[in-house]
């Protein structure tokens, strides 16, 4: 370790450009390090258990070789390129794997990991689509069976008061990530959003406590700060699939535009609600990880069991969240991203559109390869996009 | 009498235009030459051309707004703004009622959604070549033609072949194939003009054909795909007799607009160096 | 050049042809005017809503099936063309798309059929029922609708467990459960928005009707172990769409029907007939959901000797004999007769031997090799179509997988074929063609190996 360790956004710049060397410091120390993949893993359950959770990437700037025996080409590239990533022993530190049924390519991707892989311990969520009644009883017991298999392979039971306290540590983070997204509310905000996915990237790669003491570290930093944002005409909410790398976000920033907001997976859809402690754990989270990320591949409607169905009734009870971020942000313009091949938020596109455009948000849609050289054309499109808005 | 002029240059992947209008709007100049792969010296050298045609020097332009693909390369322009904004106006210049317009460049294509001159939504294939300048000007070349002639040669055709592959390379084979089948060189060359419009069309049908549709660009030109695009989206297709400047003449344009709202606010816009480097080896 | 006319390559079965007329039925509304009066939902193919929402008195209407009806009169395309116009991004299903464009045409049309669509078109429906299984397309494109239609859109939740899962003690019970409690959900909804009660009757006669057929489909496929292979995949696409989309709404009918064509295949099976009028030079399988644009593909291969004996997609479960005299709720026995535990299938595949060695297999790497391959054992395939779709992740992404383990484990070799279910600029069938020659060639090498092993064929 350094003898002088930075802090706060120097940090998390440092831990998302060399993300793994934390997890390898703690599994040399003898700690195990469980990967995850998105945001549906219950992360309390690792950590309740003294285990590191630490979510999967791809990298968007190493080319894929070896994930095409396994998965063809017309398939989202994020996850070819982990699949690429675990292929070439990027991924060879990690003691456990947890996978989950995000969407078609990730359901399979458990089972490929399995065989091509092979982390030694692995399980495989197969979380509801659906927001039901019985869904929910069914999401109880895929969080049982996590625990089972976690117990399993820790070779420990978790006890009710460790499996609590991990909830309150893991719902501090959930409240120091909202404490930080409310500095990007000034004009000009105080964080980036360049400097938001360093920094949500950097605390999933940490263990939760470590995590939040950077995230405290960048709050006070950032309030403090004299070198942050300039102040631009345009800001923007970023709504979309999965961006782990600040490429797409930094070429938004380098024109005259702030993110000021997001809705994507390296951003809020993990912090933005908490698990609710109740008297039997399992139940809070089964709920909180079912029903509370916003994610397209969950079905959400006004009212399942409604007989009457009204388009605007419905895209309002799914997307008005989408308003109040504009609202309470400020932002005066929605960027639409998803990559190419994500089917789950394909279909939300039209949907989130006739939202957007009923509450007079100006919108604009990219799609991008998962490469850096895809990111030059649509400069131009972002940029029109802001001299219309502008 | 102090007497103000405007510059916009529209510097594209295949060709750099610039335009020179005084503060009624009246152009003064109109250049076009090939960009070539040295942007910088080039525009100094366009830029130039066009002062001389309009009898000016360098430090008489109030303001330079530059756009297209090269936009941030001309080192003496105040303001980049992207083609998109700037066909927009310039093609509401010469069609005030336009509310589509369509540009098919050497290396891509759009589709502009245009009302009361303003841009409100766009469309961009800029990808792959199939459906630009491109796809025709390898196809004639590979059919040794010259890439002017073929609108005229397409007129003559009576039985339109269809040319299905959407990939350019592919397409040059079929061409090759059917005329080796003793397809005559009219029918294939319409079957290329129809498939490079049913492509744009496909495109800009996001942002609804209302009229009046207007066409740009260096393939506007081509009479055949003019027809070939009114076929397609089943209506009138408008196109302004010099088809190259819109983006050029829309930058002057808003140029001139920028500088005269300042001037009302009692402002002044900031402007770069008024200098033309030297077209030297090591400039 | 001979002056005879050779027969046709494929040798279809006369029965097909009956079964495939009812598929039509479902569009023409040919089921007499008391069907065309009743609603009508939109579903997706799936093992649990048909028989319910027959047993409610609504007419179900599969877009998946029209918009494969599309394809195959090449009428597809101008409504994709009309789902990107719409803003639906051009990766997505082929099927989803063809449909997206349907339903805004008719928008346009005020709710009425667009006189282009083909086999009469899709009435308006009042629900769309979608199904959290098999794909995300599923549940995502009828939600997409709503641009379109007002119709609520339920999405049928089914479990999807890992195969190790599966294995656990309480998961089959639990499972079955699940069912029950969702479907029953499903039907307290369909109540509500039909304003009546359900006939439970009337579901023991709709979810009960399809055994028989199943049963059949069943039979008809071990026939089809035989050599020559006496029925062409091509008829059995023919019929599956029969049995699958139109089973619950005329169970006597459509059991009738397989009853001829399990006495035609019988027949053919004694008196030694093929499936093509060529000699078997190959026996193959094809993986993956048809290329239902370009079938006559398959007519050239057969011309090859290119017998497609068994297919992937679509198949018959081994019938289940279970007693549901011991349960009482109507909606479990309508579960319990359909939702199969693993560790029986395995024991009833594979014998208690093998089952125990593939048990152990997925415990311990949470799959077993030996799956997904005992079809190609059985029917003693000779070579494998691998029908990669460019639209279809979710029938896509294991291909390449299977494709190794094929090699591997069963010295069966495969052709990868690029295409899609619906987009028919991404097909080549002459760039297929091309390849069929070398692939003779790869098939008689490893015809070899396998002799050189052992192998029973």
């Amino acid at each position: 370790m350094a003898a002088e360790q930075s802090k706060g956004l120097a940090r998390a710049r440092e831990v998302y450009l060399d993300r793994s060397r934390r997890a390898k410091e703690l599994r040399a120390e003898g700690k195990k390090v469980v990967g995850y993949l998105c945001i549906y893993p219950v992360l309390e359950m690792v950590t309740a258990l003294d285990l590191m959770p630490y979510r999967l990437f791809g990298d968007m700037r190493e080319p894929i070789t070896e994930a095409d025996s396994y998965l063809p080409t017309v398939v989202c590239p994020f996850l070819r390129s982990c699949l690429d990533l675990g292929l070439k022993d990027r991924y060879d530190f990690l003691d456990g794997i947890i996978t989950c049924h995000i969407c078609d390519v990730g359901a399979s991707l458990g089972g490929l990991w399995d065989y091509a892989v092979q982390t030694p311990f692995s399980h495989h969520l197969d979380t509801p689509h659906t927001l039901h009644e019985t869904s929910l009883k069914q999401e109880k017991a895929m969080v049982v069976g996590l625990k089972e298999a976690l117990e399993g392979f820790a070779g420990r039971t978790i006890s009710a008061p460790a499996l609590r306290n991990a909830i309150t540590l893991h719902n501090q983070q959930r409240a120091l990530v909202r404490e930080m997204y409310d500095l990007r509310k000034p004009d000009p905000p105080l964080i980036s959003g360049v400097e938001t996915v360093r920094v949500i990237k950097a605390i999933q790669s940490l263990p939760v406590q470590e995590g939040n003491q950077l995230l405290r570290e960048v709050i006070s930093e950032a309030r403090e700060r004299r070198d942050g944002p300039r102040k631009k005409s345009a800001r923007l909410l970023l709504w979309g699939s999965i961006l782990d790398d600040t490429a797409l976000v930094e070429m938004i920033e380098s024109l005259d535009a702030n993110v000021v907001m997001d809705d994507t997976c390296v951003g809020s859809r993990g912090f933005f609600s908490d698990v609710e402690l109740t008297e039997d754990p399992l139940d809070g989270l089964a709920r909180y990880y079912l029903t509370e990320i916003r994610c397209p591949r969950t079905f959400r409607s006004r009212d399942y069991m409604e007989a009457r169905k009204d388009y605007m009734k419905d895209l309002e009870s799914r997307f008005s969240y989408l308003h109040d971020y504009a609202r309470d942000w400020n932002a005066g313009g929605v960027i639409l991203e998803s990559v190419r091949y994500c089917d789950t938020h394909g279909y939300e596109v039209p949907g989130v559109e006739d939202y957007l455009d009923s509450v007079g948000l100006p919108r604009t849609y990219l799609e991008h390869d998962y490469t850096e050289g895809a990111l030059a054309p649509l400069r131009t499109r972002v940029q029109g996009f802001l001299e219309i808005i502008g | 009498m102090i007497r103000i002029y405007f510059a916009g240059i529209d510097l594209g992947s295949t060709m750099t235009k610039i335009v020179i209008l005084d503060e009624e709007g009246q152009v003064l100049a109109s250049v076009i030459s090939h960009t070539g792969a040295e942007h910088r010296r080039l525009a100094n050298r366009v830029m130039e051309e066009a002062l001389g045609k309009a009898g000016l020097g360098i430090k008489e332009i109030t303001f330079v707004l530059a756009t297209g693909y090269g936009r941030i390369n001309v080192p003496f322009a105040d303001q980049q703004i992207t083609e998109l904004t700037c066909h927009a106006r310039g093609v509401a210049s010469f069609f005030p009622n336009v509310r589509l317009a369509i540009d098919i460049g050497g290396q891509d294509a759009k589709g502009l959604k245009i009302r009361n001159g303003r841009l409100l939504d766009f469309v961009m294939s800029d990808k792959c070549a199939a459906g630009t300048g491109r796809f025709l000007e390898v196809i004639a070349d590979a059919l040794g033609l010259k890439v002017e002639d073929l609108g005229e040669i397409s007129m003559r055709s009576t039985r339109k072949v269809t040319v299905s592959s959407t990939c350019t390379v592919f397409a040059q084979q079929e061409v090759v194939n059917h005329l080796s089948a003793g397809v005559a060189l009219e029918d294939v060359v319409a079957g290329l003009h129809d498939a490079i419009a049913s492509r744009v069309a496909r495109m800009v049908r996001r942002l609804k054909v209302e009229l009046d549709v207007v066409f740009t660009g260096g393939v506007a030109k081509n009479i055949g795909v003019v027809k070939a695009l009114e076929e397609h989206l089943g209506c009138a297709v408008l196109v302004p007799e010099e088809p190259l400047f819109s983006g050029a003449i829309g930058a002057a344009l808003i140029g001139k607009e920028r500088v005269m709202q300042a001037l009302d606010r009692g402002e002044v816009l900031p402007t770069r160096e008024r200098r033309l480097e030297e077209a030297t080896f090591f400039g | 050049m001979t002056q005879q006319t050779r027969p046709r390559a494929l040798n279809r079965l006369k029965s097909m042809y009956a079964l495939r007329a009812e598929v039509d039925k479902m569009y023409e509304g040919g089921g007499g005017s008391e069907e065309e009066r009743k609603p009508v939902a939109w579903v997706m193919l799936e093992g649990w809503a048909n028989p319910i929402l027959n047993a409610m008195g609504i007419r179900t209407v599969y877009p998946e099936n029209y918009s494969s009806v599309c394809a195959a009169q090449g009428l597809a395309t101008p409504f994709m063309e009309r789902a990107d116009a719409e803003g639906w991004p051009s990766h997505l299903c082929g099927y989803a798309r063809t449909c997206v464009g349907y339903s805004s045409r008719m928008v346009e049309l005020g709710g009425e059929i667009p006189p282009e669509a083909p086999a009469g078109g899709m009435a308006r429906p009042i629900l769309l029922v979608g199904s959290g299984e098999v794909c995300d397309a599923r549940f995502k494109w009828f939600q997409s609708l709503g641009r379109f239609f007002d119709a609520p859109v339920w999405t049928i939740e089914s479990p999807s467990p890992s195969l190790r899962e599966r294995l656990q003690e309480d998961a089959y019970e639990r499972n079955v459960q699940f069912l029950v409690d969702e479907l029953k959900a499903f039907v307290a909804f369909l109540e509500k928005l039909m304003g009546k009660k359900m006939d439970w009757d009337q579901l023991e006669h709709t979810g009960g009707g399809t055994t028989e057929i199943n049963r059949l489909r069943w039979e008809i496929n071990e026939l089809r172990k035989a050599r020559p292979g006496p029925m062409h995949t091509r008829d059995f696409w023919s019929a599956m769409s029969a049995a699958l989309y139109r089973g619950a709404a005329d169970p006597e009918g459509i059991t009738q029907g397989h009853r001829l064509m399990y006495d035609e295949v019988k027949e053919r099976v004694d008196r030694g007939i093929a499936g093509i009028n060529r000699p078997e030079k190959y026996r193959l399988s094809f993986e993956g959901l048809p290329p239902w644009h370009s079938l006559g593909f398959l007519e050239q291969l057969a011309d090859r000797g290119w017998n497609f004996v068994i297919e992937s997609a679509y198949r018959p479960g081994r019938p289940v004999s279970i007693d549901l005299s011991k349960y009482d709720d109507p909606m479990e026995r309508y579960v319990r007769r359909r939702y199969r535990s693993l560790d029986e299938s395995l024991e009833e595949d594979y014998g208690p031997e093998e089952a125990e060695i593939i048990r152990k297999e997925i415990l311990r790497d949470g799959t077993s090799r030996r799956l997904g391959l005992r079809h190609i054992r059985e029917y003693q395939v000779d070579g494998v179509v691998l029908h990669i779709l460019l639209s279809c992740r979710a029938a896509s992404s294991g291909l390449n997988l299977l494709q190794q383990r094929m090699l591997d484990t069963l010295k069966v070799p495969a052709l990868v074929i690029e295409g899609d279910i619906i987009d028919t600029s991404l097909f080549n069938p002459a760039e297929a063609l091309r390849k069929a020659e070398a692939f003779e060639e790869t098939m008689d090498h490893y015809r070899q190996v396998r002799k050189e092993l052992g192998m029973p064929w």
